[in-house]
């Protein structure tokens, strides 16, 4: 069995796996998609064209917050947080995120 | 949420901070990534190649970065306009043109719109000026219409119509009054005003009370108004001038009541003190004061009442007093017209005759911009191909060409307003005296935001076919084939269509100045009756006051006459009560002894004249005598009539020996004076308008302290010349008088059609200028055109091809285009022109002849323009176009 490629994450889904990410602790960028990768036993690869974008408009929208700190190698990078705001939103997100998971599920099972 | 704001804010106005930010956020990634494929075994130098290659194109991540910081509109629109002006920078001569053709026809629209604004469109200067209007007696047997108003007649508008607040009335006519004690005697321009007219027209007065409405009526005093200008020079500004007195050289001190505001222009900007009427009581119940019309009125309507209302009020008393006073009004009717109309009156056809050429040439300036630009953009086209292979929208690269054609335009624009302005303030003073009622042509707000708006309009206009254009650009032909045969092609339709467009709009500019000068032409033609040559004139007031008996004004004006004729260089001196060709005249009813009175409403202009006149002015002496130092006061009255009055009423019989009186129903008091003479006709007013007949009275017998002078130079000699020796003899006669209107006759003719002059003068200008930038379009559209042919050109020469023949294929071209655009120019010039019939004197609007000779001149500098492209093409060198594949 050949290995499996790693999928692009849907576009919808990325949010969410940003802030669920976060929940552990402020992350940088390269951080988040390594630990994406990870955590989806590398199914899942972050396109970096689209995680600094989804970065961007998480911030705009105010759920995540940024700051720039030194990194364990000492070099300065890009820090992002989780916001209070992110957070209920990541409880909300995650809820529609199963309905539809489970919805579709419904349909794949009764098929 | 002002976190939101203040990020967006930061993507707007520091976008270099927050890309710089991205940019090292992005390289921290790549070096992370990087670590990590060195921790798998990569060398560094591999580790990092396949680092960047995992994260793909920074510079797009950047620009998905830069969309979601949601100011990317903005961002865009900078760079354009920087790409814009590198491109410019990069084509200066091209640059330079379109700047400049722009500016000249903003330049050109803006002056010409701030003259209509000015006169037209701004708000009177009058407190609520929308509800003043102009109040005016008609008598259709007469023909008259809008004319002046009988002082009896006034004042039974103002007591018994109920349409309005109140009426004030004052006079247009030229008055002048020699004010004295402020250097040398200095003529003003006068203008009596009834005591309300300052709080009709709603102005108020920077310093004094002004007139009440007890100075209607002589009460002995002699308050007067100053103008600001007159205050300035005269009085040095003095803040204490209220109450100080002026003489005008009679009997009574004048004393200032007031300095008018410093715009005030009402009834003309020339108006330098404002007097009231000081009526005698007396003559309100004299015929008179109801046969006399001379006052011009302002009204103001009553709140709510409309100005049909007000003149339905008005036609009521016009009614009452046609039935109370039939010997003077039986036909007497009267009107109403917004004062803003009546003010506007007649400049407003030639203002948007010449608002029409200015746009016109406007128009005919944005083709040729577009023209430009067309092959500029043509030039670019690879580049342009260029931008679609490597993935930029054809939105982006439309906007790009649009935003290059505004910035152009933003500075036509810019360099235009100041023209405009320049042009402006030329208008205003190289216009023929009194054309526009105004005292200065401010560029206001609405001036500046029409010049935005024409800017961003015309730069829209030549603007959008090189934005079409460059979408059509199909990036793979473009590149391959050197950008020379589709985006050429299409380039050369358009720059046809346009070319087409400004030789239709050249030949409607030069066969509406064609007209306009050809009636200017035929009008400046008519002979005026009097030959103007060699004659110095000016006019004299002397007062009242001094000259108090007829035996001192008559004593008085051939004293002067004398002294002015044994000046040297003086061949003689005679004087006359008005000029002929200026519009000014006095009319009077007349009586012929034996016949039956005349219909209502004829009358005969009449004259003073003292000496040889009409021998000095060269009009011709048909019949009898004219001059005769033996008519005297009291020896028998004679007069001198001239042909056209001959004509209406002695036809057939011999007018010598008639006798003619001043009353249309002559009684025991008229005076019966016997016809002497028949001279030639002049034209009294318009030069387009015949000679009325006329009656000239010796001035021995019916004097007349206002006098104009008129002093033939002998031959060879410059009348100017004499100004300052004539002057010297009036001063030697009576130091106290001023010296007015000074200048030779043959200015007082030109006068007659200055305003004609004027506006066919700037429309033939408009018409020059526009046909030059239209043969421009026509060269350039055929440069390019031998341009982009150049090899196939030397290929046909190669093959055999005849010069003559290659020179043929460009100038047929050529006189396509000019035919197409000629015709479609005559088109509609013959379907437009009947605007300018009313300003036309003995043209038709269609006039062949006009039509005819544009056509030609057209035609043959058309193929002129056409000739050095197609000599050009005849001289592709075959080898040379062949050895450059």
């Amino acid at each position: 069995m050949p290995d499996p490629t790693p999928s692009d994450v849907l576009r919808g889904t990325l949010d969410l796996l940003i802030l669920k990410t976060l929940t552990l602790e402020p992350m940088h960028g390269w951080g988040i998609s390594q630990r994406i990768q990870q955590h989806s036993r590398d199914v899942l690869d972050v396109n970096q064209g689209s995680l600094y974008p989804a970065l961007q408009r998480l911030e705009l929208r105010e759920w995540i917050e940024s700051e720039w700190r030194a990194s364990d190698n000492n070099r300065r990078a890009k820090f992002y947080r989780l916001t209070a705001k992110g957070r209920r939103a990541l409880g909300v997100e995650t809820e529609s995120w199963r309905r539809y998971v489970a919805a579709v599920e419904h349909i794949l099972a009764t098929g | 949420m002002l976190r939101h704001l203040r990020l967006r804010l930061r993507g707007l106005f520091a976008p270099g901070r927050t890309d710089a930010e991205l940019a090292e956020e992005m390289a921290f990634h790549v070096e992370r990534e990087a670590q990590m494929y060195e921790r798998q075994g990569y060398t560094h130098e591999e580790a990092l190649r396949k680092a960047r290659l995992a994260f793909g194109s920074i510079d797009h991540t950047a620009e998905l970065h830069r969309d979601g910081r949601g100011s990317r509109g903005l961002h865009d629109t900078l760079k354009d306009i920087r790409y814009a002006a590198r491109a410019i920078r990069r084509d200066r001569a091209l640059a330079l043109a379109g700047v400049l053709t722009l500016a000249l026809g903003i330049g050109a629209t803006t002056a010409v719109f701030s003259a209509v604004n000015a006169v037209m469109l701004r708000e009177l200067p009058f407190r609520q000026s929308e509800r003043l209007v102009s109040l005016w007696e008609e008598n259709p047997d007469r023909g008259w219409y809008k004319n002046v108003v009988a002082p009896a007649n006034y004042l039974d508008w103002r007591e018994r119509s109920d349409g309005f607040v109140d009426i004030a009335a004052y006079t247009d006519y030229p008055t002048n009054v020699t004010l004295l004690g402020h250097g040398e005697p200095m003529l003003l321009n006068a203008a009596y005003v009834t005591g309300n007219f300052l709080t009709v027209l709603g102005v108020s007065l920077p310093m004094g009370n002004g007139f009440s409405s007890g100075d209607d009526w002589d009460n002995g005093q002699r308050p007067a108004i100053i103008s600001d200008r007159i205050w300035r020079t005269h009085f040095g500004a003095d803040p204490r001038v209220i109450g100080r007195t002026m003489s005008f050289g009679g009997r009574s001190a004048w004393q200032i009541v007031g300095v008018m505001p410093r715009a005030f222009s009402f009834p003309s900007p020339t108006t330098d003190v404002w007097l009231p009427m000081l009526w005698n009581p007396a003559s309100r119940s004299q015929v008179s004061f109801r046969r006399a019309h001379w006052l011009r009125t302002v009204a103001r309507l009553k709140p709510g009442v409309s100005t049909e209302s007000a003149n339905a009020s008005l036609q009521r008393v016009v009614k009452q007093l046609q039935d109370e006073y039939p010997a003077t009004n039986t036909r007497m009717g009267g009107g109403v017209t917004p004062l803003r109309e009546w003010i506007v009156g007649d400049t407003k056809r030639p203002l948007l005759v010449l608002l029409s050429a200015a746009a016109i040439l406007l128009l005919i300036a944005c083709a040729n911009v577009g023209n430009l630009l067309l092959v500029h953009a043509l030039g670019r086209s690879r580049d342009v191909a260029l931008r679609f292979a490597l993935g930029a929208t054809r939105r982006r690269v439309a906007k790009q060409a649009m935003t290059e054609s505004l910035v152009l335009s933003g500075v036509g624009a810019a360099l235009g307003a100041a023209l405009g302005w320049i042009g402006a303030r030329a208008l205003l003073a190289i216009q023929p005296a009194g054309m526009l009622p105004v005292t200065d042509i401010p560029l206001d707000l609405r001036v500046l935001a029409f010049t935005v708006l024409v800017a961003t309009v015309s730069g829209l206009a030549f603007g959008v076919a090189p934005a079409l254009m460059a979408t059509r650009t199909s990036p793979s032909a473009a590149l391959s084939s050197g950008g020379r045969t589709l985006a050429g092609s299409r380039v050369q339709g358009w720059g046809r269509h346009l070319v087409v467009a400004e030789i239709a709009l050249a030949v409607l500019l030069t066969v509406a100045a064609g007209l306009l000068v050809r009636s200017y032409d035929r009008l400046s033609n008519v002979p005026p009756g009097f030959n103007p040559e060699g004659v110095l004139t000016f006019s004299l007031s002397i007062p009242a006051a001094r000259y108090d008996s007829a035996g001192k004004v008559i004593g008085f004006y051939e004293a002067l006459l004398a002294r002015i004729e044994a000046t040297p260089g003086v061949q003689g001196a005679a004087a006359i009560r008005q000029l002929p060709a200026t519009f000014t005249s006095w009319s009077s009813s007349l009586a012929i002894a034996g016949r039956p009175p005349m219909p209502q409403g004829e009358d005969a202009l009449h004259r003073e004249f003292l000496g040889e006149y009409f021998r000095l002015m060269e009009v011709p002496l048909l019949r009898g005598r004219a001059y005769s130092s033996a008519d005297v006061q009291g020896g028998p009255p004679v007069v001198v009539i001239n042909e056209a009055l001959a004509k209406q009423y002695f036809t057939g019989e011999e007018p010598i020996g008639q006798r003619i009186a001043f009353d249309r129903v002559p009684d025991s008091n008229s005076v019966w004076r016997t016809i002497v003479g028949v001279v030639g006709n002049e034209r009294q007013g318009s030069l387009a308008l015949p000679a009325r007949p006329e009656i000239f009275a010796p001035q021995q017998q019916d004097w007349n302290r206002t006098m104009f002078v008129v002093a033939k130079a002998r031959p060879g000699i410059d009348p100017a010349s004499l100004a300052v020796p004539v002057r010297r003899a009036v001063r030697d006669l009576d130091s106290l008088l001023a010296v007015n209107a000074m200048r030779p006759m043959t200015a007082v003719h030109a006068e007659a059609t200055a305003r004609e002059r004027f506006i066919s003068v700037l429309v033939l200008v408009f018409a020059i200028t526009g046909v030059a930038l239209a043969l421009v379009g026509v060269f350039g559209v055929l440069a390019q055109l031998v341009q982009s042919r150049w090899r196939e050109l030397g290929i046909r020469l190669a093959l055999g091809a005849q010069r003559s023949e290659v020179r043929w294929l460009v100038l047929r071209r050529g006189a396509t285009l000019l035919s197409i655009g000629i015709a479609s120019g005559l088109a509609i010039s013959a379907g437009t022109s009947r605007v300018l019939q009313s300003l036309l004197y003995e043209v038709q609007a269609t006039d062949p002849v006009t039509f005819i000779t544009v056509t030609i001149l057209m035609g043959v500098i058309g193929l002129a323009a056409a000739l050095i492209p197609a000599w050009r093409a005849s001289s592709a060198n075959p080898a040379h176009t062949l050895r450059a594949e």
